[in-house]
């Protein structure tokens, strides 16, 4: 497919429409970083994301947005703590705790210094609130652990290499068991742009790959996910992870970068 | 053109998309909270329209924030505007909750039906906004002078992520048809939104 034959499929590529022959013909000539298309498929998805604008208007709840902003200055608080040496998992919650005494009994030491009470005790409230939000977070981050840890260990579950298509990548496991998901462990992988996510799909034995789960690769280049599964193991043929745009991809528009058949 | 014009929309007295993405890479809440304020609305509609369910577009649209708060240092302003961006994540994170509980539906056999009409409908925000809402207002207008049919056929590609197959087999029109909708549909959007750039 050339530039003439691809330039009045651009906002069909941009819409999802495109059939998978169609669809692949389109990225394999994007994956030459066509000068030409690749301004042209930008611009089309700009113009397919204004169709957005067609939905009913609708109001978000008026408590979504302290959730997300709450969520956002608790992840900037953990990551602020967490500079200087990363601590282990299981000790966070201790620290978290210890860290909200310490934050009360400084509050309460300038309450008598100051005679300002009423403030004071405002801004206590809200150390303490983030002190807990962090401590939430933390649990949910040692609670996932704890689940990738059963079903890595669990004598239930298929271990499974999924081999990457460049050797110079690191080997991504994943383990599959028949209640908990998959979990997917993997070490030393290489940072994203924003602009791109890995996706895990799995491959059934007939009909289209479904999406399992959409994960970047954290600061140390460490991945670990467990996701639900929602197909019986003796369906699936393999499991498979690509390289897509940012938030996912309705049906892979890549070549596995890693894979593994499952027997 | 098109896009340099919509990326030079918000400069006046409101604080540009690129300066808040700056300023939320330095972790300042407030920034996050005023792209919230200008893009809640749009993309929570949108999410809610594709789920059909308010408890989980909410969770969708935390998440696609929370993607903005963590990701913004790879922000890229040159590479184009904001909000296409926020609403493809928005749309491809919807569309794979559509498909995960479409999938559980057929495995159980299940009817139950999800039309659940949005929480709340709103006026437009009278001020900030303008060329935002000028541009949504031309879509609207643009996707309600096509023919029932072609309307239909560009919403099930946009807001239920099928294929040209699938539509055809949907509404069931020849295959040939509804691509020819598809696509002077798009065209007549893209005309549509250049000549209100331009």
């Amino acid at each position: 497919m050339d530039c003439e034959q691809l330039a009045p499929l651009y906002e069909e590529y941009a819409l999802g429409v495109l059939e998978a022959e169609e669809r692949a013909e389109v990225e394999a000539h994007l994956a030459r970083h066509c000068a030409q298309c690749t301004p042209g498929i930008e611009k089309a998805r700009w113009v397919v994301a204004q169709l957005a604008h067609v939905s009913p208007e609708a109001q978000p709840p008026e408590s979504l947005k302290g959730k997300i902003l709450d969520a956002a200055k608790a992840s900037a608080k953990v990551s602020e703590f967490s500079k200087p040496s990363p601590p282990s998992r299981a000790v966070f919650p201790i620290w978290a705790w210890a860290a909200a005494a310490a934050l009360a009994l400084l509050t309460g030491y300038s309450i008598r210094q100051m005679g300002n009470q009423s403030t004071q005790l405002a801004a206590l409230r809200q150390q303490m609130r983030i002190a807990m939000l962090q401590n939430k977070a933390l649990q949910d981050q040692l609670e996932v652990g704890r689940q990738i840890a059963y079903v890595m260990t669990s004598p239930e579950s298929m271990p499974l290499k999924l081999m990457p298509k460049d050797k110079n990548m690191p080997m991504v496991h994943a383990y599959l068991h028949p209640h908990m998901g998959v979990a997917i462990t993997a070490e030393q992988m290489p940072s994203m742009p924003a602009a791109r996510t890995l996706q895990l799909w799995f491959v059934p034995k007939t009909g289209k790959p479904m999406s399992i789960a959409i994960f970047h690769p954290d600061t140390q280049g460490q991945i670990a996910v467990i996701a639900p599964v929602n197909m019986p193991r003796n369906e699936i043929a393999a499991l498979a992870v690509t390289e897509e745009p940012a938030g996912g991809s309705p049906q892979p528009t890549s070549n596995p970068a890693w894979m593994a058949q499952v027997n | 053109m098109l896009l340099a014009v919509v990326q030079t929309w918000r400069e006046g007295n409101q604080p540009t998309d690129a300066s808040l993405m700056e300023r939320i890479v330095q972790r300042d809440a407030a920034a996050l909270e005023t792209l919230y304020d200008r893009y809640a609305r749009p993309v929570y509609s949108l999410v809610l329209r594709i789920s059909q369910q308010p408890a989980s577009a909410e969770e969708i649209v935390q998440d696609v924030f929370m993607q903005l708060w963590r990701n913004a240092k790879h922000y890229q302003a040159t590479r184009g505007p904001l909000e296409p961006w926020l609403f493809t994540v928005a749309r491809n994170r919807a569309l794979d909750f559509l498909r995960l509980k479409r999938e559980k539906q057929r495995r159980r056999e299940d009817s139950v039906d999800f039309d659940l009409r949005p929480s709340a409908v709103v006026q437009p925000d009278p001020e900030g906004a303008m060329d935002q809402s000028r541009r949504a207002q031309k879509v609207r207008t643009l996707m309600n002078s096509l023919p029932e049919p072609q309307r239909r056929a560009i919403e099930l590609a946009f807001f239920e992520g099928m294929t040209h197959s699938e539509i055809s087999t949907a509404i069931g029109e020849p295959l040939g048809t509804v691509k020819s909708w598809i696509r002077g549909g798009l065209l007549r959007l893209r005309e549509s939104l250049e000549e209100a750039g331009s």
